[in-house]
Parts: structure tokens; sequence; C-alpha cells
């Protein structure tokens, strides 16, 4: 059925070259900050030095003072504006709601406290020094177990707790799996905080049009109805009276698909002050104030037969939730999502979680590519590899003798996930195979004798993806999740693709045209494919979590399709034969087995617009349908194997190669996968190796600057070998299931255990990731605590 | 991240720098590159009044050899000294040094006189210029004088340079043909800087022994330290393994006030200075062995 | 502060401007010339976004100011492409999939003509650090690599 709505062809599934790529190969492409509208003024924030503090006072007079200062506005200013908060439905989750300047108190480095406008960005910051904030320093708290301590300071005093969710959650019969068991395996893990860092920061321009009352607000964001609703709500302007557009988006990773204090403040500033007032957050701000990601700290504890068959687990889930329950899905979404996704691949039957959620003195944690999976996979994988070697199995063999087989899709999960198909047993052995593990294993046994340690990661994975209303609700996230898109034959037989999923690096432009080509038997340099402006594209959700090509594909395959059907009507009265003998090619309607009887898609598009006769009673003139998406779960897979060498006199990491065998159903364009694939791993290496945000005791950044928060780079990228296994998905149109994070999802797992595979013994020390050299090397070292 | 306003100077001579610097006073800052200075304006970590650009003096970018020393003016671009005959051919230690700092895009602008007068404890320059027991020229209102490396870095981005005064040329004395060179470092990423560094020279005697060591230590204290016990350590002994294990064991002695940061700890440089100090040593040996 | 006179060549066009001393070669780019092109992702000389070629070689035009530039022959992305022609490295970029979002991607393919300009057979090493001081969230940097390669083995048949 799926199938038959989206056949594979000439376009979908092919390696079709970016037809959105010139602009941005020639500098043409404009992004958010390259914007440049008449009178603009640009807006700085004041934000917080301190970690945990009360604001006295604030005296912005200095600021108003200095020439070419329009404002400086404060909380008092902004009053009118309500608090952000989490809206999500989810019983016993406490919110902590967060007003769009800091009102009172700051929670957390880099809080805003006021905003100044001013004639340019110079000026702007200028000004920005010149505010006076009378702080009243508070201690602070960082680390989450510390804050969940009853003497601990408080960030939300009125909550009494800094603990906002808390609760324990048994699957299965835990108890007997436990008694059952030959061995018990205990192991923590905390899990860095890292962040996605896209190469283009936040930033948003707030356009008001006084006699009409319009907002059209440009914001460099994921989701741009989304926005377009809550500043409809926050600035109570009618929603028909609020354009958001997105321009070119320089990456999002999941830190732009939520509502930002920032923007909030910025389309108020626009409509108080009359001018376009614009804001283009830079490095510093963003590494400091816009949201991290991924820190956990987890706790687990395995049952296990001593033949490795795992009996059941238990996870303690501690998400390190920042100084907000944060408005893109609250500090739960660390947790419970990592909750969900602890058993993986594995046929698990007992399970039991306690997911806990804490503020902190940090920055509010929001989504980043693969939220919580990355942390559970990680520690999970790490804690597989080291239950393996205990037990004296190969890491390998132990994952063979865990893993869900093909026999037994669909697969319902102890969590309540369905897996509805997949290839975990044959990525595992794909990628042993390509890594050439057994000679792999032979020659780290060669170089230990010589001193040299080799190491072997492997990381076997699932990634719920389509991210729709069902898969959100199996991942613990009850919210609504679909998408819409518009599909317009006009006049001269072109074809207008318009959705609501928005891309930023994807390629929709490029793979949507593809599924619209592919059912309307055209090229794609006849469609094109709009995003991004609430004005043209239908409502919908916007890109996160994996979902654009899937739910994207599918709604413009749907909606294609309708159109072609009307094509076909309206052909076959000019062709006069039943609208099932005709088919559409290179931009001929033609007769099936008669090829010589056609008509240009020109001809019947401009008959169906322009000459009456050819439209039946009660028949539309417009070739246009819009259709939405909602899909069933979809779950995409694969294995990253690392191989990696250890220099044991300095603990640096060396990374030989990378090796990533990945099935997301019918691909659309494998190209766009791979980039997919190799982006998110390169983010992994980051996340396992180099990245990781960090806090003294009092609440002070210690890396807000590219130098101290350190990306990889092309030097510490390895050769990455990407081979595609192909599962169609059978509940989703098409077969498609997404790529977007599996990457991320799997990579840190497998670098970090390609790392503690090189040193084992050694490794069992380290709790704290990332793997720097001198957390290695003090594990070599027989230090402990690091 | 906007630099906060500050005057501009681009003076065509040495003595109209001087003069502007003079009567600026002590919150002029020379631009030479400008690759560490205008970040730390973007940063507004630095808030002088007028910066003074060398960039139009004429005379300040020249590479020459004179009896047996390498002069290079202080403007000389470090991407030249990554590619010059002349210093590929006499000092290869500082081409190889000059491509351990940051990367092209920065060696494109930055100078030599800049990264040394900026003082990163950090740097390779600096401890290129004191193993080689360079010379550096300065200029002041009081005419020219000339500072021996080991006296010319002070501490953390602090050096002998006096306000009014610029760094103006290096004088390199070559190393003996008997002389090999290595430069070893560990850092967190390619183009980082070392989280702990070595240069090294071994001169060898006739015999096979060691007449003369120097070992700089980078990225592990206050400013870069000579290793004096470790080469001491080697004096007189056969340039060896083990001699290098030795010697390399009491490198860390130099080190009175470690550094520490996010990116590594105090401890660690500390426990690394070791290795890097031996792989020096062993790359300088493996250059002579090869001459 | 007293603004400052300079001449400067961008991308073949010789333009007077008065700038003021602390405008940085990127800003008088974007926001005074309206090249934005040229990117800024850190402001503080690590991402490499806004490299431009002075004089043929790469810079951060973050890491100068408008001031210095006086007398220096600027080119930016804009200035790449001929007669709307790919230059053979945007082309190759296109070819080899070696953008996602495009954000770093003007000074990615810079760094790689001026690479290629100065090493027209680079091996993968060369390249890697080449390019070593751009940062790229999206790509994993792989099929950067292997663009400049094609560029490279382009170029070398085109002459």
């Amino acid at each position: 059925m799926s199938l038959q709505i989206l056949p594979r062809g000439k376009w979908v599934g092919a390696r079709v070259k970016r037809v959105e790529d010139p602009r941005f190969l020639t500098g043409e492409a404009r992004y958010l900050a390259d914007l440049q509208i008449p009178g603009t003024v640009h807006a700085a924030f004041v934000r917080s030095p301190y970690g945990h503090a009360r604001i006295r006072r604030i005296d912005t007079s200095a600021a108003r003072a200095l020439p070419g200062v329009l404002a400086v506005f404060t909380a008092e200013d902004v009053a009118t504006l309500p608090p952000l908060a989490s809206g999500l439905p989810i019983e016993g989750l406490k919110p902590t709601p967060q007003t769009v300047l800091a009102k009172d108190k700051i929670r957390f480095i880099g809080e805003a406290v006021a905003v100044v406008v001013a004639e340019n960005r110079y000026i702007a910051e200028d000004a920005a020094e010149l505010v006076e904030v009378d702080y009243e320093r508070l201690p602070a708290v960082t680390d989450a177990e510390r804050a969940m301590a009853p003497d601990a300071p408080l960030l939300h005093e009125d909550l009494g707790t800094n603990v906002v969710y808390q609760k324990v959650t048994t699957l299965g019969d835990v108890d007997s799996a436990f008694a059952q068991a030959d061995r018990i395996f205990r192991r923590r893990f905390h899990t860095n905080r890292f962040v996605a860092a896209p190469m283009e920061t936040r930033g948003c321009l707030s356009v008001y049009e006084r006699s009409s009352g319009q907002l059209t607000f440009y914001s460099s964001t994921q989701m741009p109805h989304m926005l377009r609703l809550f500043l409809s709500l926050f600035l109570g302007i009618p929603e028909h009276k609020v354009r958001v557009i997105s321009p070119e988006v320089g990456g999002g990773f999941g830190q732009k698909m939520t509502i930002y204090p920032e923007e909030v403040v910025i389309a108020y500033l626009g409509k108080v002050l009359g001018r376009p007032v614009k804001w283009v957050e830079d490095r510093r701000e963003n590494l400091a104030a816009a949201t991290h990601a991924k820190e956990q700290i987890i706790e687990l504890e395995a049952a296990v037969r001593n033949d490795g068959k795992v009996l059941g687990l238990k996870a303690r889930l501690i998400g390190d939730g920042g100084a907000y329950s944060f408005n893109t899905a609250s500090a739960l979404i660390e947790p419970l999502a990592a909750a969900g996704i602890i058993p993986g691949v594995y046929d698990i039957q007992a399970y039991q979680h306690e997911v806990i959620a804490v503020c902190t003195n940090k920055a509010p944690v929001g989504a980043f590519r693969a939220v919580g999976w990355t942390a559970a996979q990680t520690a999970r994988e790490l804690f597989f590899d080291e239950i393996a070697r205990e037990l004296g199995l190969d890491p390998a063999e132990f994952r063979r003798r865990n893993v869900i087989t093909s026999d037994q899709f669909p697969y319902t999960t102890i969590t309540g996930m369905v897996y509805d198909s997949g290839s975990y047993q044959e990525s595992l052995e794909r990628a042993l195979e390509l890594v050439g593990y057994e000679e792999l294993r032979r020659r780290q046994a060669e170089l230990r004798q010589q001193g040299r340690y080799l190491g072997i990661g492997i990381s076997l994975y699932v990634e719920p993806t389509a991210w729709g209303s069902e898969i959100a609700l199996q991942a613990g996230f009850p919210f609504p999740s679909h998408d819409n898109a518009t599909v317009t034959i006009d006049p001269t037989g072109k074809v207008r693709v318009a959705v609501s999923v928005h891309s930023h690096g994807q390629g929709h432009e490029t793979t949507l045209a593809q599924v619209a080509a592919e059912i309307l038997g055209v090229s794609i340099d006849d469609v094109i494919v709009e995003h991004g402006d609430t004005d043209r594209a239908p409502w919908g959700m916007g890109t996160y979590a994996s979902r654009s090509a899937v739910i994207g594909g599918g709604m413009v395959a749907l909606a294609a399709r309708e159109v072609r059907e009307k094509v076909l009507r309206v052909a076959s009265r000019l062709l006069e034969v039943a609208p099932e003998d005709l088919d559409i090619q290179d931009g001929n309607v033609f007769v099936k087995g008669a090829p010589d009887r056609s008509l240009s898609l020109f001809q019947v598009a401009f008959a169906a617009y322009l000459d009456g006769r050819v439209r039946a009673e009660g028949e539309e003139p417009l070739l246009s349908a819009t259709k939405f998406y909602d899909p069933r779960a979809t779950y995409s897979n694969g294995c990253i194997v690392t191989v990696c060498e250890v220099d044991g006199e300095t603990g640096t990491v060396h990374l030989d190669k990378i090796v990533a065998v990945e099935d997301c159903g019918t691909m659309l364009n494998p190209m766009i996968v791979e980039g997919q694939v190799m982006g998110a791993i390169a983010q992994g290496i980051g996340g396992a190796l180099y990245e990781a945000m960090v806090y003294d005791e009092n609440g002070q950044l210690l890396t807000d600057t590219f130098v101290t928060y350190a990306l990889p780079t092309a030097t510490e990228v390895p050769e990455l070998i990407i081979e595609h296994l192909e599962t169609p998905s059978p509940v989703t149109i098409g077969g498609i299931k997404g790529i977007g994070e599996g990457g991320l999802l799997a990579a840190p797992a497998s670098v970090a255990g390609a790392v503690l595979d090189a040193i084992w013994p050694a490794g069992r020390a380290i709790e704290q990731l990332p793997l720097t050299p001198e957390r290695v090397l003090a594990a070599l070292g027989g230090e402990t605590g690091v | 991240m906007k630099p906060p306003a500050f005057a501009y100077e681009r003076p065509q001579s040495l003595n109209e720098a001087l003069e502007v610097l003079a009567r600026e006073g002590a919150e002029a800052r020379p631009l030479a590159g400008g690759q560490s200075l205008i970040p730390m304006l973007a940063l507004r970590l630095a808030r002088p009044t007028v910066l003074v650009d060398l960039g139009g003096i004429a005379g300040l970018d020249e590479l020459s050899l004179e009896d047996g020393t390498l002069v290079a003016g202080a403007m000389v671009r470090q991407r030249r000294l990554e590619r010059d005959p002349l210093v590929a051919q006499h000092l290869p230690l500082l081409a190889a040094a000059t491509r351990l700092v940051g990367h092209p895009a920065i060696r494109n602008r930055g100078t030599l006189g800049g990264s040394l007068a900026h003082a990163d404890p950090s740097a390779e320059y600096p401890a290129v210029a004191l193993a080689l027991e360079a010379e550096l020229v300065i200029r002041g209102p009081s005419g020219e004088r000339s500072v021996p490396a080991r006296e010319f870095f002070l501490g953390p981005f602090t050096t002998a340079l006096a306000d009014g005064e610029l760094l103006t040329a290096v004088r390199f004395p070559l190393p003996s043909a008997a002389t090999g060179w290595g430069i070893a470092e560990v850092a967190r990423r390619h183009g980082d800087f070392a989280l702990a560094g070595a240069v090294t020279l071994l001169e060898r005697a006739a015999d096979g022994t060691c007449v003369r060591a120097a070992i700089a230590l980078f990225g592990v204290a206050t400013r870069p330290v000579r290793a004096t016990a470790a080469e001491q350590a080697l004096v007189g002994q056969p340039l060896t393994v083990e001699t290098f294990r030795e010697a390399a064991a009491r490198a860390t002695e130099a080190i009175d006030e470690p550094l520490s940061d996010v990116h590594g700890s105090a401890a660690y440089r500390k426990q690394i200075v070791p290795v890097v100090v031996r792989r020096a040593l062993e790359a300088a040996a493996q250059r002579l062995q090869a001459t | 502060m007293e603004r400052v006179p300079i001449t400067v060549t961008v991308n073949g066009r010789r333009i007077s401007a008065v700038v003021e001393p602390r405008m940085t070669l990127a800003d008088f780019l974007r926001e005074e010339l309206g090249l934005t092109g040229t990117k800024l992702g850190c402001e503080h000389g690590v991402c490499g976004s806004c490299t431009v070629l002075w004089d043929g070689a790469a810079v951060r035009s973050c890491l100068v100011l408008a001031a210095q530039a006086d007398g220096a022959n600027i080119t930016t992305i804009e200035g790449l492409a001929t007669d709307g022609t790919l230059h053979p490295v945007q082309q190759a970029f296109w070819e080899a999939h070696a953008l996602q979002c495009g954000f770093c991607t003007p000074g990615m393919v810079l760094t790689a003509v001026a690479l290629l300009a100065e090493n027209p057979n680079p091996s993968e090493e060369e390249i890697r650090e080449a390019l070593s001081g751009n940062l790229c969230r999206c790509t994993g940097y792989q099929n950067i690599v292997r663009a400049v390669q094609l560029a490279a083995r382009h170029e070398r048949a085109g002459t």
C-alpha cells in the first residue's frame, strides 16, 4: 500500500545533486544576519556574569545617555509579556516559569537581564557594558546530585526543591529477573553536557507595521509556524497578522526548535519601538545562553546469565536540566527520552527505570540531535562492553546473544516502542565484516604485547524516527506532531511544493522535489520547494527529530498523488480516454501503449485553468492539493564501529577509521543520507573526545569561546566508511525511515567504546565523558574518580 | 562581539611609531599581525585607547643571514618563516615550529614579533627563541637595546618590553652543524595551543657524546622555561634512549608554577612533560644521525 | 574616534571609504559593501567562516581591521564565480555534496582555493591540515576533503 503511493523510480533513490547548492556556493544565500532592512536598529543583551544571584537594582541611565542608543529595557519594561514554560502534559512535572528578561534573580551565567537597542551593534555593546546591575550573589549549585540534597541552594524557591520530576517505573518482572541472574553488574556514567553549536548562531529581526498591525518576524528557527503561534499568543497580536520567515538557517540540530526568551523580547521591541530591531547572537552568547544538551548521570544495573543473556535492567537517570525546565520539552527532555531507549536493540523483558529531572545553575537544556538517546546509548553500550569482557565474551558475541532478531518484527519493547522492521543483526555483522573485526582483534593482541593500545568500539543502535504523534507517545512525549504539504501545478505546468518542514541543511529542496517529480512525472528542474515562510507554506511543526524525510516525503507524496489524479482527469477529457489508461513521464501525459497520443503537462495544466470546457461539473480549476501526514512510528537502525589507537604515554586518542552501516529504509537520496550520517558522526566524535561545557562550583562557565569549547576539525575526523542496508518500513509511505540522528546517537558510544576497549581494563574507573587525554592517562595510571 | 572604540595610527617609520607610543602612553598598543590582539579586542579583554599599526613601517619584515645569525624582522609573517628557503636551509627548527602555530589563515597574517611580544606561555616561538638563545632587538625612546630571550619572557603575556618600546627584530644564532633539533607537543586538536611542548637542541662531540643540550618547555609554566637539570643530565652522555629517558624525567624540575586550564590540569601537563621532552630529544638525535 | 580613509580593491573593484577604526574587515565587507557572503561564525578567529583572500592568501576577515586593509586586494566568495560560471572549487563542492547548511561554505571554498593555488596536488593529509582552521558542523568534513581532491583533479585536467 505505502509503496504504491510512493514507488522508487527515476527520482526516488537517485543521487541527485542538491538544487539549492549554487546560492550557498556563491554567497548569495541570505541568512538572518545578512538581511538588511532600511531603518534597522540593533539589539545587544546584558547578561548575568554570575551563576546565581539576586538582582537588587538595575541602573540604565548611563547606557541610555550614550549617543546612538534608542532604548534600554529591563524586566520591568516587558512586564506585560507572559513567562515561558514547558507545556508538556506530564503528571508530576513541576513548571518553572521563566520571564523573558530576568526578574528579581538570575539562575545561570548568561541569562538575559536587560536589552539595549542602538543604531548599530558596536554601540549596542558599548551601552550594554554601561548598564549597571547590582547583584547579590547566591551560592550556586552546578552538580545535579548535589542539587537534589535537602540543603542545596534552591533555584526556584517557591518549589521548595530543585527536583522538578521524579518517578520510578517498573516494567516486567524485574525482581525475578534479578533473582534468576548468575551475575549482577553495576555501572555509573556521567555523560557530558555538550551543545549543538550550529555555525550560524541564533538571531531574529522584528519588523512591525503600525498602520496594519502586522508583525513580520524573521528568525533563525527550525519551526516557523510554532514560533508564529507562540508570538501571537505572547504578544497578543492576532495570528493572521503575524508572519514568521525563517531565512537560510546555518544549522540547528535541535537548538533552534524552541521558543527563546530573546525572540519574544525582540519581537516585542519591534512592535513598541516602531523600528525594525535585529539581534544577531554572538558566539559567546550562543555558548552560554542557547540551550545546552545531553548531560545525565546514568546508573545502570544488569541481571545477566553466565551465557551472556541479559535478563533485566535497572536504570536511574538524572537529567541535569539547567536553570529552567525549558520550554522545548521540559527538563525531562533528556532523562525521559533516555529511559525509553535504554533497552535499545536488545531483547530485554524486565526493566525498571527511575527518571529524575533536576535544576542547576547552568544553561537550560534543550534538544540536540538524538535527545536523550545519545546518553542512554553511550551508557548502555559501554556497560555492555564491560559485562561482556567480565564474562569472557567478545563484545560482538555478547551483542549477538541479546539482539532482537529479524524474525521478531514487529517487536514491542518493554517500554512500549513498536519496532516496525529493521536489520539489527545484519548491520552488526556487516559492520564487523567491513572493519575486518577478527583480524583487528588479532592485531590488537599483538600490539598490546608491544605496549601499544589499539581499540575497537561497537555501537549497535535503533533510532526512533518519523516524529509524528505515535512515535512521540512511544518515546514518552504526549504531543501531537504532524505536518502539511501543498502541491500545485500552475498553468504552465510547473510544480510548486510548499511544506511546513523547514530545511537548514537537510536538502529538502532536493529530496522533496524528487518525491514530487517521481509522482508527477516531471523533472526536478520543473519543481520548486518552498519552506520557511508561514505565508507561503501550510501549517506544521517544523524540522526536528529525524522527521522531515518521512513526514515531508509522505505528505508531498499524498498531495502530489491527488494533483496527479486531477491532471489525469483533465487529460482524459482532452485525449478522450479513461484516466487509468494515462501515464505521465518527462512532463508528458500520454496514453499507455500509445505514447504518440500525448499532451504536454503545459497543455493539460493550461486547459485545466483556462479552458472551462474540460472542467467537469463541481471540479476546481486549481491543480492543487494540501495533505497532512502523521505517520506511524518507524525505527531506523545501524551499527557504528570505531578503530582507534591510544597513546599510552599522553592519553591522546588517534582515530583510525569509523565504519557505519545504517538502515533508514527507502532512501530518497543516498548522497544526502550519507551526509547526514557523516555529519552526525563527527558531532559524536566531538561528544566522545572533545566537547564539554564546564562550569566551576560558583556557576562560572569556563567554556564560552571556541578556544575553550573545542569542536572537532578536519584533522580530528578520520576516514568514514558508510554502507547502507535498506529495509523499507512497512508502515510509512514509501517505506522511508528517518536518518538525521543515528550518527550522534551511536557514535559517542562507538568512539568512547573504542578508547575503553584499547585501555581495558584501565578504563573501568572512567565515569565522566568526554575522554580527554587527561582522563585517559589518569585511568591508565590507575587513578580513580575522574 | 565587537571591539570597543579606539583610535588608529599607521606610522610610516619606526621613529614615527615610537613618537606615537610616547605620546599616547601606556594605553597605546602596537598592532602587528593582530591574530591574538584582535580577538582580545572583540572579547573586550583589551581596551587600548589607540592602536599603532606597525604594518606601514618599511624594513621590519626583512629576513637575512649575518655571520652565523638569522636576523628576522619583527613583522616577518609566520607564513614566510614556514616557507622561506633561507629559514628552511639554515634554521629548519623555526619552520617546523611555525607549522604548529595555529592554522594557515592565522599564519598568513601572524608575525614572529607579534607572537613573541604577546608572550603566550603556550606558544611555540618563545620556546624556540629560548632554546636558540636568541637576542630580541628592542627600540625605544632612548635608542636600541638587545635582550636575551631568557630575560625577555617574564610571565604570562608579560615581557621585558617597557611602555613605549617596540620589538623590531630577532637574532637567532644558528646552531653548529653538529647540532640536531627536535620539537614535540601534545595539543588537544591540531593547531591548538600545546598542553605541553618541548624544543630541543643536541650538539654532538666527535666521540658521539653530547657536548651541549638545550631544552625549552612551553605550555606548562607561566612562561617558557629551560629545563636546565635535564640539559645537564645529557652533557657528556651518549645519545641513547636511556639517557634521554633519564634526562627527560628531570625536566619537570624547571616548572615552578604549572599552567592549568579547561583542556589540561597542572598535574596532567607536568605528567606529560617528560614524554614530550624525550620525544623531542629522540627527534633531535634522529636528525643528527641523518647528517 | 577619528575615521580612517582607506582604498581597497574588492573583487576587482577599487573602493575608497572612510571607516571607524574598530570596524573589522568582515563588518566592512558585510555592512558597508553589502557582501554578505562572508559569514561571521565566532568573531574571535576560530571558526574560519569569515575567510577571504587577501592578495591571494586565506585570511580571517574578523581578525583584521578594515583600516589595515588599505591597499589590499581582497577576494570574497562573491568574486569567485565568473560570468555565472562556478569556480572549479565551487563546482567540486556541489558535485561532492560538500555542504549542508552552507554557512561555513564560503570560508571553506576560499580556503581550498588558496590551498590549491599554492599546492595544486595536495595529499589528503595536507588538505585536512589546510582546512583544519575552518569549522563545519554539518558535513563531518569528509565530503569537503573529497571536493578539494576533485577540484584538484579537475584543475589539473584543465591545464
